[in-house]
């Protein structure tokens, strides 16, 4: 028996990190380069997290130490609130592994393992604990080596220390040892990550250090710190049969009809007596045999004639009864039956578009700062849409970002995001991708997109992005998306298109300009000689009559704003 | 008995004049305009009589092409003027210089000497000569002054042989006595003058071969005449030399050519000047010119059917034409001073007959037959053309 334990331990052991590395394309882990990138994400993001809650301006600084061959060393530093003492082994520990809960809350996390993926990756490669200094600000600073216990699978303290805080420094420093990984410069590296993500967050500044020792800073060019999205009640029509039931079991409402009208946005009493009509119709078809007659009776559903359709069933008052009684009990009762008739009967209800008050968007001067701090262009727009609704219920937002010109360098590039977050791979498959190589450029005098230097960034927020595959590196081509997308960036392009004439214009005054100043010189000489004026008196004569010919031009025609947003 | 002559020396009607304060007084006064128009912020300009066939017209009166009225402005603050403003102005400092230091240039000359690169730009102020040429033409309309008189010479081509003392500066000497290549007429006559003068009348040759076929056959002095080779479309000294020779000195001018559009046209810028240099008409043509041959009448008088030439091109009364030749022949029909009954007989002939003669096959008869016969019975007939 002790030998079966012995055997039970092993595969477990086995099973954590098989798991880890069967499952590693889902998290994030995957790839040399990737790996890599994750793990900085991971970080970053609860960084930005933390001081967005605490409203603190972020200060995040990381740094690649290479130790030997594909062997690192990370460092994550933030001036965030820190972590007390007791949640650290919460924080490090919590594996979330694939479960991540369907709160109704935009968040930058996508993976839902979080800090805890990146302590296992940590682990699983180099064997090494992950070191942790943090304080809150109080008079100590706690150092901690975490692991994560294979066992249980949770995380636990293998060292701590505790030291005086006499400068009462706050803030948490954590240091990953990694192996098989590659740091390199690429699109999809740690460098470029943290450029898209200075970008997407202009309130944050952040130092990068390379394994070569080069310092790299995106500087902070937003004092404000985003206020931290709210968690919306879902949305009849986002929720699956699933989150219905969970909901029900965890609710602390008595009733289903109060769990209903409590817990989800754009239900009332008075939908609550619609939705019994509804699922009581919806039992009835079901009960039909014959399949063009079913067929009709869910068209006159959709249209919204469930009285109609009731009343084509001799005794349906019996099963509206029965229904109604469903919404009188207590949610933990309700089986995954009963809440599977009722998201189907939610499909066939109206009702008002789902509420987006909790959606954080960058904000279009944000963009624009983000976009001009990071890049240097010479041109910046940037476009915020107003909250749409994908699939019937679900909000999102887009926002469009156009750099043109200044340090970038020729070629179109598109730079997407969901909720903030950078996404690095799978741009070909993705929606914004697919969008924008969409437009037609050349309407917008960006005759040849390949040669322009343009930067066009798209953003994408909602509690529930819709990505393609494991990776959630992607996003899927939902017409809602994609449409809205294009009049984002369309919107956009105008401003540039605006922008760009009046370049021209300008380009063409100071080219014609110097068509005049560059004559003057041979036409005082000439005319010195044959009039014997001096020289330069006669060129002064002509520099002053260009300079008051331009500047009558000048005050005629306005210079076009670097910025302007309508 | 010497038998009366159709042709005789007539009464000067121009008196010789050559003033160079002419120029640097145009120049000054130019230059003075542009000055005090940037002085007071104006846009400064050039009034320039505008070239081409629109601003041409036929002065019935005079028998000449004469230029229009019709004056382009050429400003400075003009993208399109700027350039050309400069190089007006480059040009006029450039014959201020030469006309007060009495040198001369050729018009390539005058290109190389003012060809520079603008500093701080990659530009010259002359790309090639065909910038400069027209410049010089425009200073020429604008001042109603020979470019001559600008001291600027064109390329010499033509030659003249004959009884007549021509003096070119310290130089006197008899344009007969200069061997068989005769005098070469230089880019410029204004200075030349004429002390003696023993001809009948200037017979104009198109070709060289045939003004040497001519002084070979000492035709120059049986006939007392001046031979003036033109050798081709007479230049701008020739037509000066023949203008004064005319009306300095009272000599009949009589045009002898292939009998082509070409040929003819030759005679006719002889005769009343040319579209391009319309506004020197009155210092370049000779309305009283006359034309001996080649006509196409001269075909059967003669008996040169079978060395005439077919005509270029494709009739007028063929699919797609009329082209070349006859094209040429059409226009020609259609100037003004070809509107009178004789040149429009040959210019019909010669459609008709779709044949051009050369000078040159009358030598089909006989070396001598040019100057023994042709000429001699067509002049002292007065069997020509007007």
């Amino acid at each position: 028996m002790a030998e079966a334990n012995q055997l039970f331990k092993e595969f477990k052991i086995q099973s954590v990190s098989e798991f880890f590395r069967r499952n590693a394309a889902m998290l994030g882990y995957t790839g040399k380069v990737r790996s890599l990138t994750t793990l900085v994400h991971e970080a970053v993001t609860n960084s930005l997290d933390a001081c967005e809650e605490a409203g603190i301006a972020p200060y995040v600084r990381v740094e690649v130490e290479e130790l030997g061959s594909e062997r690192y060393r990370i460092i994550i530093e933030d001036n965030g609130p820190g972590i007390p003492e007791k949640y650290i082994t919460h924080v490090f520990g919590k594996m979330l592994a694939g479960t991540k809960a369907h709160r109704n809350i935009q968040s930058r996390g996508q993976q839902g393992i979080g800090i805890s993926g990146a302590v296992m990756f940590a682990q699983i490669t180099s064997g090494k604990a992950t070191r942790v200094i943090t304080s809150t600000g109080d008079d100590k600073i706690i150092e901690a080596w975490v692991k994560i216990d294979v066992d249980k699978n949770e995380g636990k303290i293998v060292k701590k220390e505790k030291h005086p805080n006499p400068k009462g420094w706050r803030g948490t420093r954590i240091e990953f040892e990694v192996k098989n990984v590659r740091y390199i410069r690429s699109k999809q590296g740690v460098y470029w990550y943290l450029k898209l993500t200075a970008i997407a967050n202009p309130h944050a500044h952040i130092d990068l250090i390379e394994p070569d020792g080069k310092l790299i800073i995106f500087p902070r060019s937003s004092e404000e710190v985003p206020e931290p999205p709210v968690e919306m009640k879902p949305h009849p029509r986002g929720v699956l049969t699933d989150d219905v039931y969970r909901m029900a079991k965890k609710t602390r409402r008595n009733t289903v009809k109060r769990f209903l009208i409590g817990e989800f946005s754009r239900i009332s009493e008075k939908k609550v007596d619609e939705l019994v009509e509804y699922v009581a119709a919806l039992r009835l078809i079901k009960t039909e045999k014959d399949k063009n007659v079913q067929k009709q009776l869910y068209e006159r559903l959709a249209k919204g004639d469930v009285k109609a359709v009731l009343r084509s069933f001799r005794g349906y008052t019996k099963v509206v009864k029965q229904v109604a009684k469903i919404m009188e009990k207590p949610p933990e009762k309700l089986t995954w039956h009963e809440a599977e008739e009722i998201v189907e009967a939610f499909k066939y209800i109206k009702f008002l578009a789902p509420p987006t008050h909790g959606l954080r968007p960058i904000g279009e001067k944000n963009i624009e700062r983000g976009l001009k701090g990071i890049l240097k262009p010479e041109f910046v727009t940037a476009v915020t849409r107003p909250p749409k609704v994908y699939s019937g219920g679900i909000p999102f937002q887009v926002e469009v970002g156009v750099a043109y010109g200044g340090q970038i360098s020729p070629g179109f590039d598109v730079f997407r995001y969901a909720n903030r977050v950078p996404l690095l791979f799978d741009a070909g498959s993705c929606v914004t991708t697919i969008a924008a190589r969409s437009v037609d450029w050349k309407r917008y005098k960006v005759d040849d997109p390949d040669r322009t230097p343009l930067v066009v960034m798209i953003n994408v927020v909602s509690v529930h992005v819709p990505y393609t595959g494991t990776g959630k590196q992607s996003i899927a081509s939902d017409e809602d998306i994609y449409n809205e997308i294009r009049l984002a960036i369309m919107d956009a392009a105008r401003r540039l298109q605006t922008y760009l004439s009046g370049k021209h214009r300008h380009l063409r005054q100071a080219k014609r300009r110097k068509t005049f100043e560059k004559y003057i010189p041979e036409i005082a000489r000439a005319l010195s000689v044959l009039t014997g004026e001096p020289e330069e008196a006669v060129g002064s004569y002509f520099i002053g009559l260009v300079e008051s010919h331009f500047a009558a031009k000048e005050s005629e025609t306005n210079p076009a704003e670097v910025s302007e947003n309508a | 008995m010497p038998k009366r002559k159709a042709i005789h020396r007539e009464k000067p009607k121009e008196r010789f004049s050559y003033d160079p304060s002419k120029v640097l007084g145009k120049l000054e006064e130019y230059g003075r305009h542009i000055l005090e128009e940037i002085k007071s912020g104006k846009n400064p300009y050039f009034d320039i009589p505008m070239r081409g066939l629109s601003n041409v017209y036929f002065d019935e009166k005079k028998r000449v092409i004469r230029m229009g009225d019709k004056l382009s402005r050429r400003y400075f603050l003009n993208v399109a003027h700027a350039r050309k403003f400069m190089q007006t102005l480059v040009i006029m400092a450039y014959v201020k210089r030469l006309v007060s230091e009495s040198k001369h240039a050729s018009l390539r000359e005058a290109y190389y000497a003012n060809k520079h690169t603008i500093p701080g730009t990659k530009e010259n102020t002359f790309e090639d000569q065909s910038e400069s040429d027209p410049i010089i033409e425009d200073l020429e309309r604008m001042f109603g002054v020979l470019r001559e008189e600008m001291h600027l010479t064109a390329d010499r081509r033509g030659y003249i042989y004959g009884d007549i003392v021509i003096k070119d500066g310290e130089d006197e000497f008899n344009a007969s006595k200069l061997g068989s290549g005769g005098w070469a007429v230089p880019g410029t006559v204004e200075h030349i003058q004429f002390p003696e003068v023993n001809v009948d009348y200037a017979l104009v040759v198109e070709t060289a071969a045939m003004a040497d076929r001519l002084i070979e056959e000492k035709f120059a002095q049986k006939e007392n005449a001046l031979i003036i080779a033109s050798q081709g479309q007479a230049s701008r000294g020739v037509r000066r030399l023949i203008h004064r020779l005319h009306y300095e000195e009272g000599l009949p001018i009589i045009v002898f050519t292939d009998g082509d559009p070409y040929g003819w046209y030759i005679y006719s810028t002889i005769k009343q000047g040319s579209i391009n240099l319309a506004y020197l008409s009155d210092k370049l043509a000779t309305p009283e010119a006359k034309f001996v041959g080649m006509t196409m009448d001269d075909i059967k008088r003669y008996g040169l059917e079978n060395v005439t030439e077919k005509l270029k091109g494709i009739p007028p009364n063929k699919k797609g034409g009329p082209t070349a030749d006859y094209k040429r022949i059409i226009e020609e029909m259609n100037y003004p001073w070809f509107q009178n009954k004789e040149w429009q007989r040959q210019l019909k002939m010669a459609l008709k007959m779709g044949v051009r003669i050369e000078q040159q096959a009358l030598a089909n008869k006989s070396l001598e037959f040019v100057a023994r016969r042709y000429l001699p019975e067509k002049i002292n007939s007065g069997d020509l053309l007007p």
